[in-house]
């Protein structure tokens, strides 16, 4: 108890170094969770991505009723697809006429119908080589004459995904040893400005751990706070520009913030200002 | 008890105590006297764990010093009341929280606390000053509350060094008598002095130094 009010009092009578600390562990965490968020949404998007695939199996022209039957049995059996649906090339016209509204005159140049049968399959969520597998499996079917489906798109996002994923890998490794500097340094600090007072503890029989403990909750508590002002702007972004960027441009109303996170800044916080004060501390003769 | 059985410090080379042995017995109050440079203070910083000797053994408050490991230093610091010559005292702090943090670094209740710092200050007669800072008060005062901080944990030994330079007579004499009266109590009380006037005309032993080395003792 005497260690916390040693240390809260510490913090208030430097109150300009510890709020400049508690603001940078602030910022820094914030831009931390901001790349967390940025990789959260686009895991999250391209989990389901096979999902909202359309995989387009076009039939052979000439195939038999029993190959069509045989390939879409074939095709049900798999593990990893939903449904499968037969479309013909008759069906297949009707939906494109319908998909150029006013201007199907542009289908009147055909004399016939250029369409085939096909199979409209719906997948489950599958990562990237695995939705190439079943594509290569479907394709080596007899009746199928090719497959169809947004290839490059997916590739495109995955290959966003692992990249964006390094990097955030890279951006939280450099930000978490950064907080645990700021956290260091300020201890540190704390520590010479307060060595005469250390020295007295010692002569009237302080233990180690009763000159160190201050310094400990002084790391934990400035980590807590900056924590604490990085979920306040992490709260700030996501009303005044996220919400707003949702509201204007549906087309990133897949992004959120899961409200862990806010929680999580405080407790990262404490870990790495409790950790930056023990290597402070760590190494140093008293 | 004190006791120091051949024991020699040397800082660069210089020798600042040259085979001291000494002995005060359990509830003694003794003096140790010689001019500026003798060693008294390098000998009360071997007594009190700051520095350790070159050679020789020191047992204080039934420990051997050299046998202390680091962790157990600390706790035979409690044992030893010591009223430093530059007082040590934390200007930040008020009289109050000066004296109590003995205590708080025992891990004692505030409620206790408040009550042995009430009594305390009382015994100094301090109760008044309290609430004040260091700074505020005069060389006396600030003596007075040095060894208010060092009596507090009812040490079994107390050092105190130099502990009337730069008062006035009539300080001298305050604090001579809550010497006196922490001694009667069955404290052990090794004072360090270039005054004279403190052990002319007593009974206590006083030990003479000189050089570094113990040039005689007598009552």
């Amino acid at each position: 108890m005497f260690s916390l009010r040693l240390a809260l009092k510490s913090i208030f009578n430097e109150k300009w170094m510890s709020l400049l600390s508690m603001f940078s562990i602030g910022v820094m965490l914030f831009i931390l969770i901001a790349v967390a968020i940025v990789v959260y949404n686009v895991e999250k998007l391209t989990a389901r991505l096979p999902e909202r695939l359309t995989v387009m199996a076009i039939l052979k022209e000439g195939a038999t009723a029993e190959e069509v039957k045989a390939a879409q049995a074939a095709i049900k059996a798999e593990p990893a697809v939903k449904s499968v649906t037969f479309v013909s090339k008759e069906k297949a016209l009707e939906e494109l006429k319908k998909s150029f509204k006013k201007d199907d005159f542009i289908l009147k140049g055909f004399g016939e119908n250029p369409l085939f049968d096909s199979f409209d399959v719906k997948i489950k969520s599958e990562g990237a080589d695995g939705v190439r597998q079943l594509i290569q499996r479907i394709k080596s079917i007899r009746a199928v004459d090719d497959v169809e489906y947004g290839e490059s798109l997916m590739d495109s996002l995955y290959a966003l995904k692992s990249g964006l994923r390094a990097l955030g890998i890279s951006i939280g490794i450099v930000f978490l040893c950064s907080v645990t500097f700021i956290c260091y340094a300020t201890v540190k600090i704390l520590f010479y400005r307060h060595r005469e007072e250390i020295e007295v503890y010692k002569l009237l029989g302080a233990t180690r751990w009763f000159v160190r403990a201050p310094f400990f909750l002084e790391g934990t508590i400035i980590g807590i706070l900056g924590g604490v002002v990085g979920s306040g702007i992490l709260m700030a972004f996501y009303q005044y520009f996220l919400r707003r960027l949702i509201a204007d441009m549906p087309m990133f109303a897949f992004m959120s913030i899961p409200v862990q996170f806010l929680y999580m800044l405080p407790v990262c916080g404490m870990l790495l200002g409790l950790g930056g004060s023990v290597l402070a501390l760590g190494r140093l003769k008293y | 008890m004190i006791e120091l059985e051949n024991v020699s410090k040397a800082y660069d080379g210089q020798e600042a105590l040259s085979n001291i042995s000494l002995r005060v017995e359990r509830g003694e109050m003794a003096f140790i006297t010689g001019p500026s440079g003798a060693g008294k203070s390098t000998l009360f910083k071997l007594l009190y764990l700051a520095e350790k000797p070159d050679n020789g053994t020191i047992t204080i408050a039934g420990h051997n010093a050299a046998r202390l490991n680091s962790t157990s230093i600390p706790l035979l610091r409690r044992n030893i009341g010591v009223v430093f010559q530059d007082f040590k005292l934390l200007n930040n702090k008020t009289v109050y929280d000066n004296i109590a943090l003995t205590l708080r670094i025992r891990g004692y209740v505030e409620k206790d606390v408040k009550e042995r710092v009430h009594s305390v200050l009382k015994m100094v007669s301090l109760r008044h000053k309290a609430d004040n800072y260091p700074l505020t008060l005069s060389g006396g005062e600030q003596q007075r509350v040095t060894i208010a901080r060092s009596i507090i944990g009812e040490p079994t030994v107390m050092l105190a060094d130099e502990p009337t330079g730069n008062l006035d007579e009539e300080n001298e004499k305050e604090i001579m008598k809550i010497f006196k009266q922490i001694n009667t109590k069955g404290t052990t009380v090794l004072i360090a002095t270039h005054n004279r006037a403190l052990f002319e005309n007593t009974a206590r032993r006083v030990f003479f130094l000189d050089g570094g080395k113990l040039k005689g003792e007598e009552q």
